[in-house]
């Protein structure tokens, strides 16, 4: 382990620092309320109080003039402010809000300045709303620019949590064009990429869009960094949601994934009970204290007695040693730990001298803040721990292995029956029907008809929509088998060939559990045997050797044990060269294939050769998931990373998604939830 | 599509209308056969939600809950015929329709019609 933290702190040094970022986005957020003089009211878009919880503070607003925060909401807003700020996603229903605001307003006869901040940018329906009903004249629309958000120190993310449904569902590309946006930023600071590899339809319209976006701005007073490729980066790797729709189906096994799945993070933040959070002792600034008052006053919205806690390694060092571990080695992991501190404790307790005595107090609050982070941990597995454990959840974890290996589908479908019958979560059926129809090529027509009436029956037919755009087209990951005749061309495409992706792309390996337990030997760790497609990819083009076979085995095998020193398993990463190697494969996968090299439009002609040798050098591959990517994915790119020497991988992407949440945002959950209560009451 | 709009609507006359325009949408385009028999269960469903709501003076909810939902209720309100006549209705898979009524019996403690299993 300690040779692995050792990883961790070069990594730190030579890593694009992300934090950048973050500073933008908040001095972005400060002038535009400096724009505004005086006081105000700052009236927010609640799906946007998470991401800017990430990005500043309270007290940062409060020091910028803002008096008063209220949620978008319907109804009358009273304001003591002449001053008012909106701050909001350019959504139809929040501007028609905004305009029944200030028409109130007006028949109140109160005067009141507006001003409308759109996150991430202006678009022109939102001012055509305004001006049909009326108030255009009456408010100063500008933009807040906020685009990629770190979320850790190697995952960057816009937070979108529609980004899914509004791609797949709706066929709205605004995600696309922020992305390209957000990533042109991203050149603008760090160079541009030099190589753009991607595989996925909607991967080759975000790509067409950067590379047209480059030289539009480069002909004049464009930064130097937009002219020459990135010195420390070395390519851009864009996938699609649409190429791996397998991963996010399934049940993420590692500690964060789990917490994901089960508790839920939103913005890197999770709720847990009250009683967890606060220490018994009294330690007035614990990591855990602090972080959640910074979001008090935003906190109307949540239950009582539950605590948000933002789930970050900068403050707590033991979650960046378990989070991406398989949760079956958790509970081994957090007991070594205890024992560690215990330990230290006694030794410490032992000492005699005073200049030992000063050392131990010098020590004391380290100990103690390292006590909580395990006290913490230890908490939040035994809350997991219980819910691993019932049967619906080991039900669909053996449905999703049995499916995985294509291992007597028909009777896995009548599992997925019987688990409706007892009641399970919709989301839970509906991901383990998609998945079936994934990995088999389509389920057979008269089943799948018969397991959506039962789908409808047991749920509720408002469920029909969700069933309906499951299955049509770009997404249709929910299909008869054969198709028929009917159906649309564009379905036919679609489909995904499984059977030989797991043999050509080594998706499934046999590992005994012991074998997990010893060494993460391969990215299939994090889903207990199987690999996630999307990292695969990535290995294709990033760590060639890794797909074919497995670079930490041979390194087994050298060292003769278990005692396999790190760095003796550490090939020296290969330059990038595309998807050289594995056309054929990647050829298979529905979706266009991307693979280009950007010289940049500058004087200097890009030594190309050096890209190819890159010696001891580190660079990093920043990794773009269009449409979300999980927990578990990021766990496996971590653990690639680890792998080679002289690369890094950075995990940028639209939101970080789950199962259950792509099913949710395809329902309209949330939204529709509210309503067919309301019709049913 | 107007299966939305049905969502959102809250009186129920105008919810079974709106379903049935569904229904007609979808029985307009032959490849939807499925859809339109579902939408057709569906304002069958509500329809019988109505009854149900009037049998109960009011008391029990029924509009706009799902079929295992409706006859869960039913059982949990002693109305066990109706349930049965719901499961017939609907032809609901015995599987699905004893595991719903074992949780709803053990809900209610009525151990005498446990033991009649």
């Amino acid at each position: 382990m300690t040779s692995e933290s050792d990883d961790h702190s070069i990594s730190s040094e030579s890593l694009i620092d992300v934090n950048l970022l973050k500073e933008i986005a908040k001095k972005a957020l400060v002038d535009a309320l400096n724009s505004v003089n005086g006081a105000k009211t700052l009236v927010l878009d609640p799906s946007l109080a998470g991401p800017l919880g990430l990005v500043t503070e309270v007290s940062v607003l409060k020091h910028h003039g803002v008096d008063k925060m209220f949620w978008l909401e319907p109804g009358a807003l009273s304001s003591t402010t002449s001053n008012i700020v909106y701050l909001c996603r350019p959504l139809i229903t929040y501007v028609k809000i905004i305009a029944d605001h200030i028409k109130r307003h007006a028949k109140e006869s109160r005067k009141h300045t507006y001003t409308l901040l759109l996150v991430p940018r202006v678009s022109t329906l939102v001012s055509q709303i305004l001006e049909e009903e009326g108030v255009l004249g009456d408010v100063t629309i500008s933009a807040y620019n906020l685009q990629f958000i770190p979320l850790a120190e190697d995952v960057i993310s816009l937070e979108y949590d529609n980004a899914f449904k509004d791609l797949w569902v709706d066929g709205d590309e605004t995600v696309i064009y922020d992305s390209a946006q957000a990533l042109t930023t991203f050149q603008k600071l760090y160079g541009l990429f030099p190589r753009i590899v991607g595989k996925g339809d909607y991967a080759a319209r975000l790509t067409t869009l950067l590379i047209r976006e480059t030289p539009k701005s480069s002909n004049s007073s464009s930064p130097e960094t937009l002219l020459t490729p990135s010195e420390r980066i070395d390519s851009l790797i864009v996938l699609d949601r649409r190429v791996d729709m397998i991963t996010p189906l399934l049940t993420q096994l590692t500690y964060e994934g789990l917490i994901d799945e089960l508790i839920g993070i939103k913005n890197s933040s999770v709720e847990l009970p009250a009683s967890l959070l606060s220490p018994p002792a009294p330690i007035p600034a614990g990591p855990s204290t602090s972080s959640s008052t910074s979001n008090a006053p935003l906190t109307s919205l949540k239950k009582e007695s539950k605590k948000k806690h933002h789930l970050t390694t900068a403050t707590d060092p033991l979650f960046a040693e378990l989070r991406d571990l398989n949760f079956s080695s958790v509970g081994r992991k957090l007991n070594r730990v205890a024992r560690g501190l215990d330990e230290n404790y006694k030794t410490n307790l032992q000492s005699k001298t005073v200049a030992q005595l000063r050392d131990f107090v010098g020590k004391l609050g380290g100990l103690q803040t390292e006590h909580q982070a395990l006290r913490l941990h230890t908490g939040l597995s035994e809350l997991l721990v219980p819910l691993t454990r019932t049967e619906h959840f080991n039900k669909s974890l053996e449905i999703q292995q049995n499916l995985l290996a294509s291992y007597e589908v028909s009777a896995q479908v009548t599992a997925i029956e019987d688990m409706i019958a007892q009641g399970a979560d919709m989301q839970t059926v509906l991901r383990l029907l998609c998945l079936a129809s994934i990995t088999a090529g389509g389920i057979k027509a008269k089943v799948l008809e018969n397991i959506k009436r039962e789908v409808l029956q047991a749920y509720g037919y408002n469920f029909l929509p969700l069933l309906l755009s499951l299955a049509s087209p770009p997404l249709g990951i929910l299909l008869p088998n054969p198709l028929p005749s009917s159906a649309p061309a564009s379905l036919a495409p679609l489909k995904y060939p499984f059977t030989t992706l797991r043999k050509s792309l080594r998706l499934l390996i046999d590992d005994t559990p012991e074998a997990l337990d010893e060494v993460e030997n391969d990215i299939s760790f994090v889903y207990s045997g199987y690999a996630p497609i999307s990292v695969r990819l990535v290995q294709c083009v990033a760590q060639k050797g890794g797909v074919i076979s497995n670079p930490a085995e041979k390194a087994v095998a050298e060292a003769a044990g278990r005692n396999r020193p790190t760095s003796q398993g550490k090939v020296q990463a290969h330059p990038i060269v595309g998807w050289r190697g594995f056309e054929d494969v990647v050829a298979t996968i529905p979706g266009e294939t991307i693979d280009i090299v950007q010289r940049g439009s500058g004087s200097k002609v890009p030594p190309i050769a050096s890209l190819l040798q890159p010696g001891e050098k580190l660079t990093t591959t920043v990794v773009f998931f269009l449409g979300g990517c999980t927990y578990t994915e990021i766990a496996a790119l971590r653990w690639v990373g680890r792998q080679n020497k002289g690369r890094k991988f950075l995990v940028v992407t639209t939101g970080i998604i789950n199962g259950a949440s792509i099913i949710d945002s395809i329902a309209g959950l949330g939204k529709s939830a509210g309503a067919s209560k309301a019709a049913g009451i | 599509l107007s299966l939305e709009e049905a969502a959102r609507i809250s009186d129920p006359n105008s919810k079974i209308t709106a379903v049935k325009a569904a229904h007609k949408f979808f029985s307009d385009d032959k490849d939807r056969a499925f859809e339109a028999k579902m939408m057709d269960e569906y304002s069958r469903l509500l329809t019988v939600q109505q009854q149900l709501e009037k049998e109960s003076d009011g008391k029990v909810e029924f509009f706009g809950a799902s079929v295992n939902e409706t006859m869960r209720r039913c059982i949990l309100n002693g109305m066990s015929k109706r349930a049965d006549k719901i499961k017939a209705d609907f032809k609901v898979p015995e599987k699905r329709f004893w595991h719903m009524k074992l949780h709803a019996l053990t809900t209610l403690g009525d151990f005498e019609a446990l033991d009649a299993f």
